[in-house]
């Protein structure tokens, strides 16, 4: 098992907040949809990746931005130069937009889940005075998405063992069948990981009515108040660009 | 202590314990990862992203139903809503609204039922289903600006197609599917509850 997938930040530059990674995937939710402008998108996709590298994961922010100058790349070649044949140009656009689309997402997701503790997230959100009811899920949420990537690696390993694969044409030809074997697996898995999940989180005393002590402090400090107010400006600037956009045309 | 324990939970017993709010948050990733490989791989094709709440709902509902039947409590679907919305609805704030609105629905079917009939629990899924349509009430009430972005990020032609599959009125016939997969993901869950879970008795 890959223990970095669960998040550590030992080699990060910066210790950012998890409330100012918070911030960042918000923002980059409302940039996503509300985005008319490419250049300004790409600047914006750039600038999450110069946030990972600082975050410490800087072999995946390099692998990041390499794939987001190829993107962009494709793209500006195809803008000038409107030639070839016409399947295979909307394929591959289509392709490259719905990379570029999701990109913001994927990499804020990548800075929180990657570079962030659980206990990190939780007792930055205790300190903001916010009930346990709402962080708790949200926090678990991010703590799991991770894992259920792996459990579905885990159930697409063992479906090819035993022969059967998850070929679209499959896919078509039983539809019930081949979501049956898949989310089966899956879900009986994942279960089984809240199930332990849940158990050693009671066990460290979770759900204690008491204030939590953090065995390391967390705190925001001037750069994330400077991070979280150039991002928030973005975003605001964003949404209130896609409002004027959306409303003119 | 025993004995504190029991008064505690007896005190509790129809609030969410935190053991229950990690069931939902987890559930929450399986259904929106589930969701958006399901939206992601099918949305190649202009009609089928339109189906796509006919599509997550036949496989996301065993999520859903797994989940509310676990902690048989208020507030798992309500969680379980507010996470989509969070994910899925956050390119217009009516569409946010609309999910969470669909969530409380759900709510309110599984309390009809006093968080013991299961009818109610199946058919509280075709209620949260309909948060599959809010993504799409941008196509009736944004229209201008989701076709441009559509253009921006798609390209002109699958845009016009969108456009010539999509009239204004589209979103009537994509809340009918969306109550279509509720009701198919709901007899879907069912069996398979009934065949897998059951038995092992995880629920």
């Amino acid at each position: 098992m890959n223990i970095s997938v669960y998040g550590e930040d030992r080699g990060a530059l910066v210790h950012f907040d998890p409330r100012t990674k918070f911030v960042i995937f918000l923002v980059s939710l409302a940039v996503s949809a509300n985005s008319y402008n490419a250049a300004a998108h790409s600047i914006y996709c750039a600038v999450l990746c110069g946030m990972l590298f600082l975050c410490g994961k800087k072999w995946n922010a390099v692998k990041m931005s390499l794939l987001l100058g190829f993107a962009v790349y494709i793209r500006t070649c195809m803008e000038m130069q409107a030639t070839g044949s016409t399947v295979i140009v909307t394929i591959i656009s289509f392709l490259v937009t719905i990379f570029l689309y999701f990109f913001p997402m994927l990499v804020s997701l990548l800075i929180i889940t990657q570079t962030t503790r659980v206990n990190q997230f939780l007792s930055a959100f205790q300190a903001m005075h916010i009930p346990t009811k709402i962080v708790i899920p949200i926090a678990v949420m991010f703590r799991f998405i991770p894992t259920v990537g792996e459990e579905w690696n885990g159930v697409r390993k063992a479906m090819a063992f035993r022969g059967m694969s998850l070929e679209p044409s499959a896919i078509i030809r039983h539809p019930v069948r081949t979501v049956e074997y898949i989310l089966i697996p899956l879900l009986f898995s994942c279960i089984s990981i809240m199930e332990e999940l849940a158990a050693a989180a009671l066990a460290r005393g979770m759900d204690s009515s008491q204030q939590r002590t953090a065995y390391e402090p967390v705190r925001l400090k001037a750069y994330d108040y400077i991070t979280i107010i150039l991002f928030l400006t973005v975003g605001i600037w964003f949404f209130a660009a896609g409002l004027i956009t959306g409303g003119a045309a | 202590m025993a004995k504190k324990e029991i008064a505690a939970a007896g005190a509790s017993s129809k609030k969410l314990r935190t053991k229950e709010l990690i069931y939902a948050g987890a559930f929450g990733a399986l259904y929106i990862v589930l969701m958006l490989v399901i939206v992601l791989g099918t949305s190649m094709i202009p009609v089928l992203y339109l189906l796509a709440p006919i599509t997550v709902g036949l496989v996301c509902g065993t999520v859903y139903l797994l989940c509310v039947l676990k902690v048989k409590k208020f507030g798992a679907a309500l969680i379980l809503g507010v996470l989509f919305a969070l994910c899925a609805c956050s390119n217009a704030w009516f569409s946010f609204v609309g999910a969470i609105a669909a969530a409380l629905l759900a709510e309110l079917v599984i309390k009809l039922g006093k968080y013991k009939s299961k009818m109610m629990y199946l058919l509280s899924f075709v209620a949260f289903n309909l948060n599959m349509a809010c993504p799409y009430m941008m196509l009736s009430f944004a229209r201008d600006s989701f076709l441009k972005r559509s253009v921006e990020y798609y390209g002109q032609e699958y845009a016009d197609g969108i456009a010539k599959l999509a009239p204004t009125w589209i979103f009537f016939p994509i809340l009918g599917f969306a109550v279509i997969g509720g009701i198919l993901g709901a007899l879907l869950a069912n069996a398979l509850i009934k065949k897998h879970f059951a038995k092992a008795g995880v629920v």
